[in-house]
Order: C-alpha cells, then structure tokens, then sequence
C-alpha cells in the first residue's frame, strides 16, 4: 500500500510520461546544477522511485564514501516517508536496500572498462543486476565523450537507463536553449537534462531537453528544507 | 632552546633539539607536565611498533623487539604469550614515560573490534589520543570505530601516518581521508622527505627545518636545510597550515595580516587551540618501524595535546539525584577514581587507577561507591607494561595501579566524606555464546576462577550456568573473543575444556498488538489460588520491557500489581516460542479480578505468566537475529570472490569502496553466517583480505531459517 502511495505521489511523474520510466534502455539522463545546489538529492529520488518499483540501481560516487551515499537515501527517504507510520516504512525500507549498490571510487581510478568488469562479475555472480545506474561526481572534461561513448555502449549493452550529475559554474557561458558548457559538446548523447536553478529561496526543476516542456506540465521545485521535489510553491 | 607559549600554561619544548632524557622515576606533580594518552587505530596500523618506539626513545626500554620479530621476545607492550604469538595486542597494558620533562602515560589499546570495550575504556580515562593510520591502507574501518569513540568521549586527537616507508605509501591521500572520511579538519605539520623505499625523514613545516633520523635505531636526529625540491612544496604546505592554524590565534591572523613575522610558537599555540576543541588534527608523518618520525611525534605529544588540567571531568553526585560535578584536579581537595580495568598477577588482583582528584597515597582509606566498602590501600604501584614500580602517591591527573583490592572494572574510589559516582561507561550487549565444558574437577575449579577473574575485568565478557544443560556458558562480542578467553583458560590456568558450538543471540519479539484475558484459579484443598489478569501485548521500538497499569477502580487491588510485572518479567526471559529472551515488549493491564481470600502475590505471578502466554501466541511472535556490519578491505583483485562470499552468507552488500589498489567491501551479514568467515576469507584471497565486524542492528530471521532454529531446539530438547 504504501509502496503505491509513494510512486503514485512521484511529482518527478511530471517530467517523463506518466507511467514509463523517463528513459529509455540505454538512455542518459543528466542532472545539472551549481555545487551544493541539490544534485545528488534529485538522484537519490529518482533512485529511490525506481526502487520503489521494484527495479535495481546502482549508485556510483566519485566523490563520497558508501556511508554518506548511504545516509543520503536513508534522508531522502525520511523525508519521502515522514506522514507514514513508522513500522510499515522500517520494513519498506529493509525490502528496498537488497535493491541498491553503492559503488564509490577515486575519480583518477574510475574508467568504462573497470566499470564494466565490476558489472560483470557482479551479474555473473548472481550478486547484483542493475537496471539504472546514477554517475555522481564524472567529471566533464575534454576528454568526457570518448568515455560517455564507453558508457553508452555499455548501457546498451546491459539495458540500463543512465543518470549523471554535472556541476556548473557561475561563471561559465551557456549554449543554446541555456544548455552549461561542460555539456555542450556532448549534449547529443543525452536524452534528457534536467537543471536545478536557484532564484531566490526558490529552486527551480527544469528541463532543458526531453520530457515535456516546462510551460506543459506544472512546475516543479525543490523544497530547501527537504530537497525534495514538490510540484506547488 | 625554543620555548612554545600554550593557552594556559607554559611548556618548554625542546623542538627537534633533544636534550639528555632525566631517568628520574618519581612522580614531579606537575600537572600541566602530564600527559594521559592512547594509541588507537586498525589493526595492523602499528599501534604496538610505535609504542615500542616511543619507549626506546624515551629510555624505558634499551632494545627494540619487534611484535612479530625473530628474536622471539615480542614487543614489550604484547605481555601475554597469546598477544605475542598472534601479534595482536588484547589487554592494554599502561606503561608511562617520560619526554622532555614531560611525564607521558600511554594506554597501548587492542585494534580489534571485538575488544572494543577496552577501547572504549581507555579512552574514557585519557586526555588525548593518537589516531595511528597507516600510509597504504588510510583510514581503515576500524580507524572509523575508533575515532566514532573518540567523538563520544571528546578525546582531542593528533594523527601519526605510519608506514611511510610501504609501497603505495601516500600520507597526503591519508589526510584527504581523514577529512572526508572521518570529517577532522586535518593539517599536516610535517611533509615526507621521500616515500617507499626511499623514505629518509620528514620536513617539519612549523620550523621550516628537515628532519633526519641516524643511527642503529633513529636515535639521532639530524636538522638540515629543507632539500631544495621541496622547499617550494614545503613553503605552500606551510602557508596551508598557518591559514588553517590562525582561525584559532588572532595573534597569528594578525601577525599575517599585517605581513610580521610568523613565530613558531604562534604556531604551535594557535594549532594546539585547536586541538584541544577537537578543530583541527594535526598529522605527523613516518615509519615507526624504521624510526623515522617518533621524535616529533613525541614533541607534538607534549607540545599539542591536552594536560590533565585541560580537561574537564564530572562525575555524578550520587547524594543530590545524579546531579553532575566538575572534578577540580586540585591535590587537596577530597580523593576521587575510576579503576578502568583489572588484572590477575602473580600477587593478586592489580587495578588500575586514573585519579580525577586528590591524591592517593600508601596508608589511605578510600571507599568503593559501588558498594560502600572502606579499603585501606597497601601498595601503590606505576606499572611498565608487566613490570612494575612501587610508588609511595599517584596525584590527581596520573594514572597508576593498586594492589589486592577486590572490586570490579568501571568502579569509582573516593575519599570516605564523599560519595560520587563517575559517569558509567557504556557496555555493549553480547552477541555469542560458547558453551564450555570442562574435562575433570581441577579443570572445574581453575575454569571458575577464571571466569571469575575474566568477568571482572571485561564487562563484555559474561558468564552463566544454563539451568537447564547445566552448561557453563560464556557470552562476548565475537568469535575472536571468546577464543581468545578460552585459550588463556588454557594457557594461564591450565583449565583442560572443550567448547560447544558458538550460538547466537538470538531474540524474540512481537509483531501485533494482542489481547488477553487470563484467569489463573487453583482449589486443591486449603487456600486457593484466584487471579484474573486482562489487557494487551503490543511492540515497542527503543526499549526491550515496558509495563503499564491502567487498571481503575481496584479491580486488582494496588498490592498485586508488581506481582503481575514480576510475572511478566519472568516471562520475558525465555520467550514462549523458542526460549530466546523476549525484547522490544509493552505489557499493557486494564483490567482484573481478585478474591478477598484466595488472591495473593503468588497467584497474579502465575496469572500474569498465563496472560503472557495466551497474548504472545496471538500477537505474531518472530525471531530476531544480530545482523553485523562487515567491513572486508582486500586487494580489488579479489573484490568479486569477497562479494561473492558475502552474498553466499545471507548478505547484503551496501556498497563497495575503490581505494586505489585496494578495495573496501561493506555488507550487513547474520552473525550466525560469520562463523569460521576468517578462514575462509584468508584461504580465498590468499591470506591478502581483511575483515571487521560490529553489531549493526536485530533483524526478523527469514522464515525458512526460523523454521530450521524450531527444528533443531525441538531436537535439542527431546535429547535433554
């Protein structure tokens, strides 16, 4: 029951269509925003409401230990839970964690191969078999496309949807449709971009490709208070 | 000679510039010249290398030995055959020294995770700590335990990055570490000269000087000119440590500012301020194993951590409800103590003392708080791991031992006039059991007094006959644990036992709210029996007992109700379904009946032991299993075959954490699959990987595997 409430309350809902999932089998999703505006937290939910139905994620940070990731989802799903009683949410919660892997590396250490093969062993093992994985801190340098290429082959290959976060700067220029430097030339393999902006005590949701227009759907902030996604002011 | 000016005292230090060591062994009273302090960090960081380093510095041994070295003595701190052997350190030994004038008393403290509780003991006692970390391996998972105590005890910290001599040493990777690892705002003092095999001595950023270590065994410090490659790196290092440093002097953010020179003694007043407030972390850095870097260390010791004086201590007044006390640490004012651990020696029980306040010398009479025993104190002693100093005082602030006093670990002396308690220390629950038994009568007796001794000393250790078996059962907080304690039945008390299988402590709980409604009534002649016991069972989170009366209007009269709790407690203590201890229950009565004569205390026990039943059956009762946080650290060759053994156990993997060339792996695994996990796990990643484990949480057992614990306590009982 409560597992239904919960997906049927997604506000994130709004940006993909209503019951599919936002991306294709081997489509890529990128969360953009400045540091510490609310990435990781929009991650998390979108982890989160995959998991809800059931589906397999795996998590990979660049930046942070497995203990912090951890206590993101747990935060994050504290909050998702906070009007429900707590023992249904407690057994809701151990059914969702055999769900998730948190995979942490250096950035220097991470690369498509080595990815690959921890993938493979792990389905090979019967251990774990993701079917959306979040890239938390991948860096968008110079030599980012030849490494999203890897990966794009990679998510076809195993069939998952691919969820990035990018951080901007203040100070970089945009592209056209708004779209921040560092995805600018790479922008072709996303199927959507999602940009968290700050205006005033306000964060705003937006879309700067895929899913529906932002003037066709209500709009959608993140909550300061609980980073979560609320679709009224 | 430099002098470092510190917030409220003043301490010389000599720097790097040693000056001839005193061997004097009296006790000098001066307290801002003490220093109480341990050594924790993950097993195999160094802990007990570098505590045999700092003795030898310090001239408190003339040899070094190493803890697993070919001369077969072992280091000085590993008294036990066991520790020696195993190169593990189990009891902590205290041992002081002393270092520039300073008097330093060291508590070595074991690495396991299983011998936390003398961890926490420790630091429950010290002013300060070294956070050893080793440069290859980082902030390890136990290295994340420890410092979690640390936090909880306010212990101000400095780290030593060890093993810089390894391949793959990065100690800069290591502060990174600490930083993100475990949130400290860490400030290297120090930069390698030289990593690996070339690793020579380090630079010392407050005095822009390198640090080079000569001789047989380091002994000689050698002070040069930074080399030149690195005095671009050492200068950008330096300005990093001020900046972080002046945050806590405005002097030094002035003398900044104002572009004044920098002193090292505004450095080293601004970085110990810090300290103290837990703010900062200053690193040194080296290889105690090749006696680079323990000097500075030393002088960082005396210099950055905390007297006793620093400190603030309460203790609890037990006269004015628990109200808290600050302890003064002034000699005159009335004696009080903690006895923070115990210890079988050739002569009896030695206890080892921290004195908070007073002094205690030979002659006093103190008093037990626990038990209002008076004790007049025969012997005082200083101990050197197992050797010891007779003493005629130890003086607020100090650390010592007292001889043939009967008393139990976690115990506070005082002096008659007072009665204050100190804060309790908090104990763990055990989480297996070994049933023993021993193998003739003299084995009986010397098991009994082991057990005896072995429950005294470690509050996580525990012991109890099975009324049913008649089994001795021994409970602790691991398989290594327990093993270890058995091995010395063995070899310390020539005990011949054989043990049982290693059980679980497993518990029952409930899952629903339930009703009951029970009539206990008995006529047999004579007086009867009547009690009518009615209400409802539902779980709570956070307590394992809770008992309410809402009973109204006398329905059972006010002089039963604690009857009926007694009956309910009893009922706790081996729940109906499997006979586990029933925990997480709220008994709630709101209704009764009783009769004017056949009514008593005994008949509401046996009522409310009836309603226990009939509720308990009704109210879904499940099994709970302690599932452990397990930490595996391997190579990332092997990270797939560690997952796999993992998740062959029941496990769920929480994550996986990429360190370079080596890997952490963290999952939560049911204790009862960890048997035996050590074997395996070396035999697996050729003895490369391993494994740290802590209680996580109790977790419902899965149906299939609570159907097989049904099984096998039918078995067991039909076989009694």
């Amino acid at each position: 029951m409560l597992k239904k409430e919960l997906i049927l309350q997604n506000p994130l809902r709004f940006i993909g269509e209503e019951t599919q999932d936002i991306l294709s089998e081997g489509g890529f999703g990128a969360v953009l925003a400045r540091a510490g505006v609310g990435k990781t937290a929009l991650l998390v939910q979108l982890a989160l409401h995959t998991l809800l139905k059931g589906k397999y994620v795996l998590h990979i940070s660049l930046d942070d230990p497995v203990n912090k990731i951890s206590l993101w989802y747990k935060e994050v799903f504290r909050h998702l839970t906070q009007s429900y009683d707590t023992k249904n949410t407690n057994k809701l919660w151990e059914d969702l964690l055999p769900h998730r892997f948190i995979m942490t590396f250096k950035v220097e250490g991470f690369s498509v191969p080595k990815l690959e093969e921890r993938l493979t062993d792990l389905k090979e093992q019967n251990i774990f078999s993701p079917q959306m994985v979040l890239i938390d801190g991948f860096h968008f340098n110079e030599s980012a496309r030849t490494s999203l290429s890897d990966f794009k082959r990679l998510a076809k290959t195993h069939s998952l949807h691919v969820w990035f976060s990018v951080k901007t700067h203040r100070h970089e220029k945009t592209g056209p449709g708004g779209m921040p430097s560092p995805l600018l030339d790479v922008s072709d393999l996303f199927d959507i971009v999602i940009q968290l902006r700050p205006e005033g005590k306000k964060i705003h949701v937006m879309t700067l490709k895929g899913g529906p227009a932002d003037s066709d759907r209500p709009a959608l902030f993140l909550d300061p208070a609980t980073m979560l996604v609320k679709n009224n002011t | 000679m430099r002098r470092i000016c510190l917030k409220k005292h003043t301490f010389p230090n000599e720097g790097f510039l040693f000056k001839k060591q005193k061997s004097t062994h009296k006790m000098k009273n001066a307290i801002n010249k003490v220093r109480n302090i341990g050594i924790s960090a993950h097993i195999d960081s160094g802990k007990t290398t570098l505590t045999e380093r700092i003795l030898f510095f310090t001239k408190r041994i003339h040899a070094i030995h190493d803890v697993k070295g070919k001369d077969g003595i072992g280091a000085t701190m590993d008294s036990m055959d066991l520790e020696k052997e195993r190169g593990i350190t189990i009891a902590s030994a205290a041992t002081y020294c002393e270092w520039l004038d300073h008097e330093i008393n060291i508590i070595d403290t074991p690495g396991h995770v299983d011998f936390t509780i003398e961890v926490e003991r420790s630091l429950r006692v010290l002013d300060g700590a070294i956070l050893v970390l080793c440069a290859v391996g980082g902030v390890q998972s136990q290295s994340i335990t420890v410092d979690q105590q640390m936090k909880r005890y306010k212990v101000p910290c400095i780290a030593f990055v060890n093993k810089c001599d390894r391949s793959g040493a990065n100690p800069f990777r290591v502060v990174d570490q600490l930083k993100k690892k475990l949130g400290h705002h860490a400030i290297p003092l120090q930069m390698p000269i030289g990593l690996e095999a070339a690793h020579q001595g380090v630079v010392d950023l407050v005095s822009m000087k390198a640090v080079y270590f000569d001789g047989a065994n380091g002994e000689e410090v050698r002070i040069e000119n930074i080399p030149q490659d690195l005095l671009q790196e050492a200068v950008q290092k330096r300005e990093e440590l001020i900046d972080a440093a002046s945050m806590f002097s405005d002097e030094l953010t002035e003398a900044v500012l104002e572009e004044h020179e920098v002193t090292e003694k505004m450095i080293i007043s601004a970085v110990r301020t810090g300290t103290l407030t837990r703010q900062i972390t200053p690193v040194f850095m080296g290889s105690a194993y090749k006696n680079k870097g323990v000097q500075p260390l030393l002088d960082g010791v005396t210099g950055l951590l905390p007297c006793p004086y620093d400190v603030e201590n309460e203790a609890l007044d037990m006269d004015n409800g628990e109200t808290p006390v600050i302890l003064s640490g002034e000699l005159e004012k009335p004696f009080v103590a903690l006895a923070f651990k115990l210890e079988e020696g050739q002569y009896g029980q030695l206890t080892y003392i921290r004195v908070y306040q007073g002094s205690l010398s030979k002659g006093d009479t103190i008093v037990n708080t626990r038990n209002g025993k008076k004790i007049k104190v025969g012997r005082v002693v200083r101990m050197h791991a197992d050797q010891m100093e007779d003493i005629k005082t130890i003086p607020a602030g100090y650390i010592g031992a007292l001889f043939g006093i009967d008393c139990a670990s976690g115990d506070t002396f005082v002096s008659p006039d007072l009665n204050l308690t100190m804060t309790s220390m908090f104990v763990p629950d055990p989480v297996i059991s070994l049933a023993i038994i021993p193998k003739d009568n003299t084995s009986q007796i010397n098991m009994s007094k082991a057990l005896n001794r072995f429950s005294k000393e470690d509050p996580t250790f525990r012991t109890y006959v099975d009324d049913e078996t008649k089994e001795t059962i021994i409970q602790g907080m691991g398989e290594l644990h327990l093993e270890v304690y058995v091995e010395r039945m063995h070899r310390e008390y020539t005990a011949d036992i054989t043990t049982g299988q290693p059980r679980v402590a497993y518990r029952e709980t409930i899952t629903r709210k339930a009703e009951f409604d029970y009539t206990h009534k008995k006529q047999t002649g004579g007086a009867g029996q009547y009690g009518r016991v009615a209400g409802y069972m539902e779980p709570i989170n956070g307590a394992d007992f809770v008992f309410e009366n809402k009973i109204v209007g006398g329905n059972i009269p006010t002089q039963f109700i604690a009857s009926c709790e007694k009956g309910f407690r009893q009922s706790i203590v081996k729940g109906p379904k499997m006979e586990f201890p029933v925990t997480g229950i709220k008994v709630v009565i709101n209704d009764g009946a009783s009769h004017s004569v056949d009514s008593s205390e005994m008949a509401f026990m046996a009522a409310a032991r009836g309603a226990f039943r009939e509720g308990y059956l009704k109210a879904g009762p499940v099994i709970h299993e302690p599932i452990m946080k397990v930490a595996v650290e391997t190579p990332s060759e092997f990270q797939g075959a560690v997952m796999g053994l993992l998740n062959q156990r029941r496990g769920i993997i929480v994550g996986s954490q990429d360190e370079g060339p080596l890997c952490v792996v963290e999952a939560q695994v049911p204790l009862a699959e960890m048997f035996g996990f050590s074997t395996v796990l070396r035999s697996s990643t050729q003895g490369k990987a391993q494994f740290t484990m802590e209680l996580g949480s109790y977790k419902q057992v899965p149906k299939s595997i609570a159907e097989e614990l049904a099984k096998k306590a039918e078995k067991e009982k039909k076989g009694k």
